[in-house]
């Protein structure tokens, strides 16, 4: 049973991980960062590292993340893709 | 008992599955926040049940950590959304 | 026959939670998407936060941390839904179109009247 959990664990890490470098929205991107911190959490404590977890959680899945969130909504760039929903980074839902 | 505990934390972690799709997929911003709080709130549950699958009482403070900090990337944006400029 | 206790619980919560996830992977639109979250946290985490506890025992150190994650999480995630979809309303997200009824709407147009 460790080896399905290692396994489900490292998937989840490589999708999102995956996923942040795809996306071409900028706070979607940051989303997808903070999804990949909290799996790979969830992978340092299957591995057995309950330190690293820590700092994984705290600095990899809530700070970081929200620091970019606050710095993108302090610069008001202009992204000229529309791939994505936001085309300006003021307008995002 | 410990089966039982590893049945639920792979459980919790399938549940993930469709969460990851809908976080990789999302049309807008929003829903990738809703995807990454049931997220949090999933991987949470799976250590709590991964520290009793595995008898190591230190491997629960994470999870702690987790769920009681995972809401601030959602007021950050919420503000944001809601004044347009942080 | 606590055992059998924990597996119906387990069972009972794994399966909401597992309900909420495809409502979110299916449903049309943000709001309906964060009512399926806060669905999730209700019935799916407390369940088998409950199955753990009934498990362990209340005073040991799994229960009590168990119990402080189950109190975390039902003070904290409704306020993070409630302003997310506060937040989004007032920006004037759209809804999907097949739904039916818009109260907000009804109370801010007569408020302009």
């Amino acid at each position: 049973m460790f080896w399905a959990i290692d396994y489900l664990c490292l998937a989840g890490v490589i999708v999102s991980a995956i996923a942040a470098i795809r996306i071409r929205n900028l706070n979607g991107a940051v989303m997808a960062l903070s999804a990949m911190g909290t799996i790979l959490s969830l992978l340092f404590i299957v591995l057995g590292a309950p330190d690293d977890a820590h700092s994984e959680v705290v600095v990899g899945a809530i700070a970081l993340p929200t620091l970019y969130l606050i710095a993108i909504g302090k610069v008001r760039a202009h992204v000229t893709d529309d791939s994505d929903d936001l085309g300006e980074v003021g307008e995002g839902r | 008992m410990t089966t039982i505990y590893g049945a639920i934390c792979l459980a919790e972690i399938v549940v993930m599955v469709p969460l990851l799709i809908r976080l990789a997929l999302g049309p807008t911003v929003s829903d990738r926040i809703v995807a990454l709080n049931t997220i949090s709130t999933q991987a949470a549950l799976a250590v709590l049940f991964f520290a009793a699958f595995a008898q190591r009482p230190i491997y629960l403070d994470p999870a702690l950590w987790l769920c009681s900090f995972s809401y601030l990337g959602t007021i950050v944006w919420a503000r944001f959304l809601e004044r347009g400029l942080l | 026959m606590k055992s059998a206790v924990v597996i119906v619980l387990a069972v009972v919560g794994v399966g909401f939670s597992f309900s909420g996830a495809v409502g979110i992977l299916r449903m049309p639109d943000l709001y309906t998407r964060i009512q399926c979250s806060s669905k999730t946290i209700t019935m799916g985490a407390i369940p088998v936060l409950v199955a753990l506890v009934v498990a362990e025992g209340p005073v040991s150190s799994y229960g009590s941390r168990t119990l402080v994650v189950a109190v975390l999480l039902l003070s904290v995630n409704p306020l993070a839904s409630h302003a997310l979809a506060r937040a989004a309303y007032k920006r004037g997200v759209p809804m999907w179109p097949g739904s039916v009824v818009d109260q907000g709407a009804e109370r801010r147009q007569q408020s302009e009247d």
